[in-house]
């Protein structure tokens, strides 16, 4: 069904587990790719080519701990760190660019200013994603973060 | 002393009238004529709608003659700007400058114009109030 | 390079696509949230929504790694702020600003603004070239040396008509340059060259001697 498998990933190790193993499960099913990617942002201070060592090395263990997880579940995944100065745009290029078929991304409960927020990332992928999406929330009581 | 004052608002109006009771020589410009109604009919200084961003106006208004210019409008940036044109362009002898934002008030105050920032001023002065309120409620209880 | 625009109105939105295309780092700065929409909309985050004038704004967007800092809001007094933080803050090698009032152009430079653009001079200017008297069209001005490139049209009815170039009592500070014939053949000036109707000529000047440099070409 998906044979390809967008899998974007931002270091909350629950809710990455999660959708790495869900990937994994759908994936198989037709012996298709899963691609986890983790999206490096860039301040306007830095050209967007900067290597920023700490954030490099970040996104490595992320992408190790994704490779961890698949492995438990008996599949290979594909990892890449992307670079760019906005998530959403990321993802969205980066799914259009390997023609993949679906976006699984996974989201945490969370909070601003008080109020429940999806944040500009889920809105924007959702909105200009070129391929169904996915979307996982951990199940967290309301309120806790 | 032949002061000019851009802005004609709360402050600038207040201060028209303080140094007009002092008996200063005081010109106020606005570019709405309406604020002028703040002015106390007592004021015998000069009203004039005008645009102090523009070098003409500021001179038809007798910027050249003027000991001392004042910038009191809403916009940080025509306050700026017009103490400039007062500085640079017509040589006017003192001026003073509001701005609101203090990053940009520190930055003016580094390039040489005279700067007064109400947001560090009050805050400060709302920092000493509560503070000083704070100990005064809890000295009893000791 | 980067080069940072501030508003986004209908001159920082053409510029931005036209840097863009021309393969540059481009970033708007722009106030309103809806414009800042429409833009990120069609060209991707290239767009910063914040006040342009504010030194903290202009840190967080990385001004001080911009080649070249463009104000171009409606407002003289902005674009002015904006250049002078981009300057005296974070060292813009090229500032940049659009004029509405011509006249704020001596100010700006003093203040450390590089090139200032107004309109009203361009449009004046076009005027100027397009008027078929024997009027001055200045071609350029370079006002850190205080001179003028002009041109100078010889009417038929020109005192000048059959002249020699030597002949001609040039003001200090003149020289002429080029002489365009009415066919469009291009003579370099010497002392012997005679003048003829239609010819254009193109000359370097100073500022306070543009008027006399015209009543002599055209041999009042």
């Amino acid at each position: 069904m998906f044979r390809q498998i967008l899998v974007p990933v931002g270091g909350i190790r629950d809710v990455d587990e999660e959708t790495v193993k869900l990937a994994c499960r759908l994936a198989k099913i037709n012996k298709g790719k899963v691609l986890v990617v983790y999206v490096v942002t860039v301040k306007r201070a830095l050209p967007l080519d900067a290597e920023i060592e700490s954030e490099i090395k970040k996104a490595e263990d992320i992408l190790d701990n994704a490779e961890g997880i698949a492995a438990e579940e008996g599949y290979e995944v594909e990892t890449d760190v992307l670079q760019a100065r906005e998530v959403g745009p990321a993802i969205v290029d980066e799914a259009v660019e390997r023609s993949v078929s679906l976006i699984l991304m996974g989201i945490s409960y969370k909070q601003r200013f008080g109020q429940f927020s999806l944040g500009n990332v889920v809105p924007y992928v959702l909105k200009n994603s070129p391929c169904p999406v996915i979307l996982y929330q951990q199940h967290t009581v309301a309120g806790q973060d | 002393m032949k002061v000019m004052i851009m802005g004609c608002g709360r402050v600038g109006a207040r201060l028209a009238a303080l140094l007009d009771e002092d008996g200063h020589e005081v010109t106020v410009l606005d570019i709405d004529a309406y604020a002028f109604h703040r002015l106390p009919s007592s004021f015998r200084g000069t009203a004039l709608l005008a645009n102090g961003i523009d070098q003409e106006a500021l001179k038809k208004a007798g910027i050249e003659e003027c000991d001392v210019f004042v910038a009191v409008t809403q916009g940080d940036n025509r306050n700026v700007m017009a103490c400039q044109i007062a500085k640079h362009i017509f040589n006017v002898p003192r001026v003073v400058c509001r701005i609101y934002d203090p990053l940009r008030e520190e930055m003016y105050r580094a390039l040489g114009l005279e700067t007064i920032s109400p947001t560090k001023i009050i805050a400060q002065l709302l920092r000493e109030k509560v503070e000083k309120s704070g100990s005064q409620e809890t000295e009893p209880e000791k | 390079m980067y080069i940072i625009i501030v508003g986004g109105g209908r001159i920082g939105y053409y510029l931005l696509k036209a840097l863009l295309n021309e393969g540059h780092e481009v970033l708007v700065i722009e106030r309103d949230p809806r414009v800042c929409k429409v833009i990120t909309d069609e060209l991707g985050s290239v767009c910063y929504r914040g006040d342009g004038c504010e030194a903290a704004v202009l840190a967080e967007v990385g001004t001080g790694r911009a080649d070249i800092f463009v104000a171009v809001t409606g407002d003289d007094e902005d674009n002015l702020v904006a250049c002078q933080v981009a300057k005296h803050k974070h060292n813009v090698p090229l500032t940049i600003a659009r004029l509405r009032n011509p006249q704020n152009a001596l100010l700006f430079k003093k203040l450390g603004v590089d090139v200032t653009i107004s309109t009203t001079n361009i449009i004046l200017e076009a005027i100027e070239r397009a008027i078929p008297t024997h009027t001055l069209t200045h071609l350029l001005t370079i006002e850190e040396k205080g001179l003028v490139i002009v041109e100078v049209k010889i009417a038929q009815d020109s005192a000048t008509v059959g002249k020699m170039v030597k002949d001609l009592t040039l003001p200090a500070g003149s020289s002429l340059v080029l002489i365009i014939s009415h066919d469009g053949s291009v003579r370099t000036p010497a002392p012997n060259t005679v003048l003829r109707a239609g010819d254009q000529i193109i000359a370097v000047t100073t500022k306070d001697a543009e008027e006399a440099l015209r009543a002599t070409i055209r041999g009042l």
